[in-house]
């Protein structure tokens, strides 16, 4: 078998840019971060406790989908205020949750 | 009982005592004198007003009253100790009744009599959850955390398994892409193109894998595409739509110029055709047609092609190829050769592009590995002789040329592509022709105004009027050639 190596025409690894194909790029942990902050904000004003649980879930789901190039701080930054939204909310009002049925 | 009895007249003597009434003296102190008073009861309220007369006359029925309970209990005495007790209460309330009864009711505003006045409005309220010593109130948050953590358990596994196929894929494909590459691995972060030999995580369903250094292909992207296991709300997804995809490895290989001649070229299962025919740039533009059956070369009836013309299908299918293709059917989601490949169309906002997008010589694989989801680590070995067919495309589409007519055919097509692109494009090019022309002059004018010497300003003025008279010329003898031509 002939020798199809070629040593000499290595080509340096060039990520491909997001700006070329957008649709290719899965948009679900940029959605569920948003979603994970807009649910925290109106459990803390709101003071409702099911928007703050469902907040933590949302960033859970992002931290899940994300790219290992993503920003951590940005994940982290999620996670603190879905958690921050669950312990105010229990602590303005210790009762517990009552389900909508 | 008998005590509380008579502690109740007692009591009630207390209140119309002597004692009780040096106070009220204090009240009725002005103008009155002292020795007037008889030493009585209710010397206090005469000449006063009419309402203590009242009170004198309700206070007298308590007294005789009280004074009738010992006389009464006397009489009750020998019963009492006979009968039940309930004789007592019983006179007791009748007492109370009879004492509220006597008494003027103007005395007692807002007063009732009502038999048990407290007993059927008393409201139990119930003692919040929270202060509750029990966790059962609580069921929703632990309902809650337990869903958090079931998904945190998911995470760890379905990442485990993603990352452990991903291995297994690399260990069986290892000595082949090593002996056909001198790169494998490259996560583009070194300065120099350096053989790491491991898999670029991208995520956790996502691996990549960069191999270069082979004649005839600039290099190879191999992207292991798994079904997201790591995410629960994709696990159940799944498991409402168990025809959902199965994990792919997507193939691309960017060839050198001068390795590739000009034709497009696709086969794959008849559902991935018709997508791609929609979806990518240069199938939609060069193959028009619907995908053709593959019964012309024995194909299974799953797959269908698409071609530019049928040489370039006679070309490519050679026996070889249909033997790999024919032998993993299952496995081939599509295959797609092209010297015009630029990626997906592009649905730009504010109409087309300008400029043509930029295309590469480009070979796509896309494979389905088997399982259906429920993949092993084992069925990864299926996937080796997908890589060799891959390797044996490389080296037959650098040796593939066309014909004189079909070369023809191809460079018409290529022309009408751009010449279509060029009409649709041409009003948009035009304005941005105009507007390039205006932000020109724009600037030019700045620099004069800003200009603070007023000679150069003249003399940049003057240059400025006389370039623009030139391009008048210019049209003007452009108009009359065009108008001489026409004659």
């Amino acid at each position: 078998m002939t020798e199809c190596r070629c040593f000499g025409a290595v080509a340096h690894y060039k990520p491909p840019s997001t700006d070329s194909n957008p649709t290719l790029e899965d948009p679900t942990p940029d959605y569920m971060n948003l979603l994970g902050m807009i649910f925290s904000m109106c459990g803390l004003m709101l003071k409702l406790k099911w928007c703050a649980w469902i907040a933590v879930y949302c960033s859970f789901i992002s931290f899940a989908n994300s790219r290992s190039s993503e920003d951590t701080k940005q994940m982290m930054s999620s996670f603190m205020l879905s958690i921050s939204a669950v312990v105010m909310s229990y602590l303005q009002n210790p009762q517990p949750m009552s389900p909508p049925w | 009982m008998r005590s509380c009895l008579l502690l109740l007249p007692a009591l009630l003597l207390l209140l119309t005592l002597p004692d009780t009434r040096g106070r009220y003296n204090d009240d009725f102190d002005d103008g009155e004198d002292l020795a007037e008073f008889d030493d009585n009861d209710f010397a206090e309220f005469e000449d006063v007003n009419e309402d203590p007369t009242v009170e004198v006359e309700s206070e007298p029925p308590p007294k005789p009253a009280p004074s009738s309970i010992p006389v009464e209990d006397d009489e009750d005495e020998a019963t009492v100790e006979i009968e039940d007790g309930q004789d007592e209460f019983e006179d007791a309330d009748a007492q109370d009744q009879d004492m509220y009864s006597k008494y003027d009711k103007d005395e007692f505003e807002g007063y009732e009599k009502t038999n048990s006045p407290f007993k059927d409005t008393l409201i139990y309220q119930d003692v919040p959850a929270h202060l509750q010593n029990s966790w059962e109130s609580y069921y929703m948050e632990i309902l809650m955390v337990t869903g958090l953590l079931a998904y945190i358990m998911n995470y760890i596994i379905g990442k485990n398994k993603n990352s452990r196929l991903a291995q297994a894929w690399f260990n069986s494909h290892r000595e082949l892409l090593e002996s056909n590459f001198a790169l494998v691995g490259d996560d583009g972060t070194s300065k120099e193109a350096t053989s790491t030999g491991k898999l670029n995580q991208e995520n956790e369903h996502i691996y990549n894998l960069w191999c270069s250094g082979r004649v005839c292909c600039e290099g190879m992207l191999i992207q292991l595409k798994f079904l997201k296991r790591q995410d629960l709300l994709n696990v159940l997804a799944r498991m409402m739509r168990p025809t959902c995809d199965q994990v792919v490895g997507q193939i691309k290989v960017t060839l050198n110029d001068e390795d590739m001649d000009t034709f497009v070229f696709a086969v794959g299962s008849r559902k991935a055709m018709s997508r791609l025919q929609k979806e990518m740039q240069d199938l939609s533009e060069f193959c028009g047609d619907k995908p053709k059956s593959g019964a012309k070369y024995s194909l299974p009836d799953s797959l269908s092609i698409l071609s530019e013309m049928a040489e370039v299908s006679d070309g490519v299918m050679d026996s070889k190829m249909v033997h790999y293709i024919t032998n993993h059917a299952d496995k081939i989601e599509s295959i797609h050769f092209s010297d015009q490949f630029s990626g997906p169309k592009v649905m730009q906002e504010e109409g087309q592009p300008l400029k043509l997008p930029e295309t590469k010589k480009t070979l796509l694989f896309t494979f389905n590995v088997p399982g259906m989801g429920n993949t092993s680590p084992k069925d990864m070995d299926s996937l080796v002789p997908l890589m060799n067919m891959v390797i044996y495309s490389i080296d037959k589409v650098k040796k593939l040329r066309l014909n004189r007519e079909g070369k023809l055919k191809a460079d018409r097509n290529r022309a009408r592509v751009e010449e279509n692109f060029l009409k649709q494009t041409h009003a948009q090019r035009q304005e941005a022709a105009q507007t390039r022309r205006e932000e020109k002059k724009r600037a030019e004018k700045e620099r004069i105004m800003n200009e603070e010497d007023p000679e150069r300003q003249r003399r940049l003025e003057e240059a400025a009027q006389r370039r623009e008279q030139k391009k008048l010329e210019k049209k003007q003898m452009k108009m009359k050639q065009i108008k001489v031509k026409a004659m």
